[in-house]
């Protein structure tokens, strides 16, 4: 594994490069925050501050989300007139983002001829609330990590603790099939695997050999503490629309207040309007104030799209998207034939069953 | 117990008057339920209230009748979205509720004894009915000077209160000019743009207040004329409109810079405006 | 008002003392070992651990919905207005404070809010008192302190041992009064130790230049640095839902056939559609006019309006934010 520092240095000289010679007018990466723990978004127009950019496990932002905003098209001819031709972008992406950047090329949000997308394989990188939670009492100051890829935090005291990478990467990364970016131009650092593909089929299997009761009352526990924010949809690269069809007041599908009814129609709806289309990168979660773990509902209807069509959102660029497309020997259970569902969720059907019997 | 500024009074649609040709601009005539209402609702021409319809929201509209009109309020509304098209299909009689009255009104004690100047374009006109039917009211007209107004319209369809207007223009305590951009045949008065009109009647601004209704563009035109004629930026008053919820100055979403338009505004002179930012 | 003690191991008989005559809010660890301020009920182990709650205690006050009225066959009926006594205990200084700030938005004379002012009557906070700050706190520069009282009835500060408790205002003597029995007076060297615990705190905060700020951003408000301070922003409302002093709301009807209700929610200034015109015209229509509202709105047009600036210091909105944006940061580079 390159160290990030290697890849920090690699990673401004190309941007500066690529400012410099005119091949990108903006450059979307990260630099130092100011709280340990995190990297903030830069938007760098000048190949002069390239060394702004940084490269370490603090990198979480998906930047993706800033794309389809940077090609938006013009409402009318009016504007048409006025706008300025859309710029040429360049981007720094780890597997979970380029993936992103992919499905927006999927569903025409973004140009591809103007993209630089510059890759870098991903370890993993830091969920801050989790990093700080497991330092309990203090408080770090700074944090940093070193060769071996371990967070170093100095705390208030001065001391320095060491945490260890499994218990503060972000949830998404534990899962994590896809840290190399699939579809990039350049590949900055080494190759990098995957560690654990089965993790999330994993979860999601341990979740569903709960009883439904119990599932149902974990999941309106769980978003029991929604605040009705919508920061989860707004992180989201894959939530472009102008205006959420939740949003919307004619018709007036949910409320705008936190009823536990109004609350679980967002996130079920929120959920299946990103079908097939998320890339389990987890910026939902980590957006979210509250806690609240929204891949619950996404982990799932991922694997629900890859078990039964095969597909993965953001792997081809000139994959038609899921669920714009049918072919002809999907599954037709419904009407036509057998249940093609796969073992894992037949043994929930017949569990479901056996309940219903008693 | 100080009444709760969020519940409206209970009012009913007592008559809908269709004010211009193409049938989108229509004068609705409200009378509260409960006369204590009425009582309780005093307010001073400039002021706006909000319409209530349960389920179907609110909307903030100008009083377009005086408080000289005593039994009843008048409100137009232009159908552009969801609650004034809701707002346009009700029939006389239905049930409505009025928010109010709110806002900054027409600054009556600097217009005390002076001329007026007033311009309306369009469908701003509706404030400028009601400070013109005050004024003209028996017991206020001798507490004003003369009164100038210049009223533009795409075409003469498109004026409101047509009967009104042909009501003051028969009246020799007032000048009314009427404008249009696209005359029919049979229009015996101005074509042209409301500044054309009011920079050839050139209006002293001696001892004078303009008020100005209309949509942006008119606004920054008249501006300019006005200025040419001599009116410093404190004698200029408008009337600003903003996306509004709450209409007392709590929810935060009408401000320009630091005043909210729905209680230190919707009327500003041009001096106040020139100190906020230009965000509207 | 001489300070008054409680030792820690008696502070659950104060608190079910209180639950007597109404509701009381303490905090009470989550599953996930965060502290939230809950209601009790008897056997609850209450935690005095945290630095700061998730959520400000401005939704005892400024709930994130309320019912404004029901309709019935278009005829409204108003709420009934709780009548219960509510205390809160364990309000960090800031959040107290910002209630100060609240009250000047909702209870202004003019129009008073009739839903605020009744939960602001029915509510006794006791302020508990920070001996450990965060890095991302800055209340000392927004003019309070980590023992500022301002906008609690009770302000309560913590030694190894006890609890001191200093009435505020009558309704926090009343509630001291009326629960003497398990009170002792504080001897002066205690007094001087939670002081002296307040000042170490003071010193830890690192100050951010906040005076004279209306009149610097009222130079820079054609900045070309509003631009860029912006564009990381996503509009994701997080900042301001969590911010004790955030009170932009919104109104809307629900309705399931002839009944319904109007309640008002909590919006916020940085989404896209919030000065949205019917028209479709919007004077805020990207991140830059809208980060500029936030800033403008609580650093200067707040100050111009009410004398103080609508932050308390908080820092909720530095840790929350998803993108890392630091209002303090904000300030600096735009030259405030």
């Amino acid at each position: 594994m390159t160290a990030s520092h290697e890849i920090e240095n690699r990673l401004r000289a190309t941007a500066e490069k690529l400012l410099r010679e005119k091949k990108v007018d903006l450059f979307l990466g990260y630099e130092k925050a100011s709280l340990p723990f995190r990297t903030t978004p830069l938007l760098l127009t000048a190949a002069e501050e390239a060394g702004r950019l940084v490269w370490n496990s603090f990198c979480t932002v998906n930047l993706a989300v800033y794309l389809p905003r940077l090609f938006k098209a013009p409402a009318d001819a009016r504007e048409a007139k006025s706008a300025t031709p859309p710029p040429k972008v360049g981007i720094v992406l780890k597997g979970c983002d380029a993936r992103s950047v992919v499905a927006l090329i999927q569903e025409r949000q973004v140009p591809r001829e103007n993209l630089v997308l510059v890759g870098i394989g991903c370890p993993g990188v830091v969920d801050a609330q989790k990093a700080e939670k497991t330092l309990g009492e203090h408080e770090a100051l700074g944090a940093g990590e070193d060769a071996q890829g371990s967070i170093r935090a100095v705390v208030e005291d001065g001391t320095e603790i060491t945490l260890y990478r499994q218990e503060v990467l972000a949830d998404a990364c534990l899962e994590c099939r896809s840290p190399m970016p699939a579809i990039c131009d350049l590949v900055l650092g080494g190759p990098v695997e995957a560690k654990e593909t089965d993790a999330a089929r994993r979860r999601a299997a341990e979740f569903e050999s709960k009883p439904p009761d119990a599932r149902w009352a974990r999941f309106q526990e769980m978003i029991s503490k929604c605040i009705r924010c919508n920061a989860c949809r707004q992180a989201c690269p894959m939530c472009y629309c102008k205006e959420c069809l939740l949003d919307q007041t004619r018709p007036r599908l949910i409320g705008a207040g936190t009823d536990i009814s109004d609350v679980t129609i967002y996130h079920l709806v929120r959920a299946l309007h990103t079908a097939g289309r998320c890339t389990e990168c987890g910026a939902c979660v980590r957006a979210c104030p509250m806690g609240i773990d929204t891949r619950l509902l996404t982990r799932k209807l991922s694997l629900e799209a890859e078990d039964l069509y095969g597909y993965r959102a953001g792997q081809s660029a000139d994959a038609i998207p899921l669920l714009s497309a049918f072919a002809m020997d999907d599954p037709q259970d419904f009407l036509t034939e057998p249940s093609h569902l796969p073992a894992a969720s037949s043994s929930a059907q017949e569990a479901e069953q056996a309940r219903r019997a008693k | 117990m100080a009444r709760n500024p969020y519940l409206p009074y209970p009012a009913r649609i007592e008559e809908v008057i269709v004010e211009n040709e193409a049938g989108d601009i229509k004068t609705f005539r409200l009378v509260f339920e409960d006369p204590q209402s009425a009582k309780e609702f005093r307010y001073v021409p400039g002021q706006f209230a909000e319409l209530s319809l349960p389920g179907m929201g609110e909307a903030p509209f100008g009083i377009a009748s005086s408080p000289t009109e005593a039994d009843y309020l008048l409100f137009s509304v232009k159908r552009v979205g969801l609650f004034t098209t809701e707002l346009h299909s009700v029939e006389p009689g239905v049930r409505i509720g009025i928010r109010g009255p709110m806002g900054r009104p027409f600054p009556w004690d600097r217009m005390a004894g002076k001329n007026l100047l007033i311009i309306g374009g369009g469908f701003a006109f509706t404030t400028l009915r009601s400070a013109i039917k005050y004024i003209l009211d028996p017991a206020n007209r001798s507490g004003f000077g003369s009164v100038l107004v210049i009223y533009g319209a795409r075409t003469p369809g498109e004026f409101m209160y047509k009967k009104e207007l042909e009501q003051w223009r028969a009246r020799d305590d007032i000048a009314v000019h009427l404008t249009v951009d696209h005359p029919d045949e049979g229009w015996t008065q101005h074509k042209g743009v409301v500044t054309t009109v009011l920079e050839g009647l050139k209006p002293s601004a001696e001892n004078s207040l303009a008020l100005v209704c209309g949509p942006p563009v008119m606004i920054r035109f008249a501006l300019q004329s006005l200025n040419k004629l001599g009116f410093a930026d404190d004698a200029i008053i408008l009337s600003l409109e903003m996306r509004m919820k709450c209409g007392i100055g709590k929810c935060g979403r009408c401000n320009i810079g630091s005043k909210y338009v729905c209680k230190d505004g919707p009327v500003f002179t041009r001096e106040e405006l020139k100190a906020l930012p230009s965000e509207y | 008002m001489t300070e008054k003690r409680i030792s820690h191991t008696d502070l659950p008989r104060l608190l079910a003392r209180l639950r007597e005559r109404g509701a009381v809010h303490a905090p009470l660890e989550d599953e996930t070992g965060d502290a939230v301020l809950t209601e009790l009920s008897s056997d609850d182990l209450i935690s005095l651990r945290y630095r700061n709650f998730r959520l400000s205690p401005k939704s005892f006050l400024l709930p994130q919905n309320q019912v404004l009225f029901r309709f019935q066959d278009g005829k409204e009926e108003e709420p009934a207005l709780p009548d219960r006594e509510m205390v809160v205990f364990g309000v960090r200084p800031c959040d107290a404070k910002a209630m100060q700030a609240l009250d000047k938005v909702f209870l202004d004379g003019d129009q008073n809010d009739p839903y605020y002012a009744r939960a602001r009557e029915k509510t006794v906070v006791i302020a508990l008192a920070c001996t450990r700050p965060l890095s991302s706190c800055f209340c000392t520069s927004v003019g309070g302190g980590p023992g500022d009282g301002a906008g609690a009835d009770v302000l309560a500060l913590e030694l190894d041992a006890d609890l001191l408790l200093r009435a505020l205002t009558p309704g926090g003597e009343r509630l001291l009064s009326s629960v003497r029995d398990l009170l002792c007076d504080a001897a002066p060297s205690a007094v001087k130790e939670a002081e002296d615990r307040v000042r170490a705190a003071e010193e830890q905060i690192a100050p951010v230049k906040v005076d004279g700020s209306a009149q610097r951003l009222s130079n820079a408000y054609d900045s070309p640095l509003w631009a860029s301070v912006s564009q990381k922003c996503l509009g994701c409302g997080t900042c301001s839902f969590l911010c004790p002093t955030c009170h932009c709301f919104d109104i809307t009807d629900e309705v399931r056939g002839g009944t319904g209700r109007r309640v008002r929610t909590w919006d916020c200034c940085a989404y896209p559609l919030f000065t949205l015109h019917g028209s479709g015209h919007n004077p805020r229509p990207t991140p830059k006019e809208r980060w500029r509202q936030r800033i403008m709105h609580k650093f200067r047009y707040a100050i111009e309006n009410f004398g103080r600036p609508f932050c308390v210091g908080c820092g909720r909105c530095i840790r929350s934010c998803p993108v890392g944006m630091d209002i303090r940061t904000v300030l600096k580079e735009i030259g405030v």
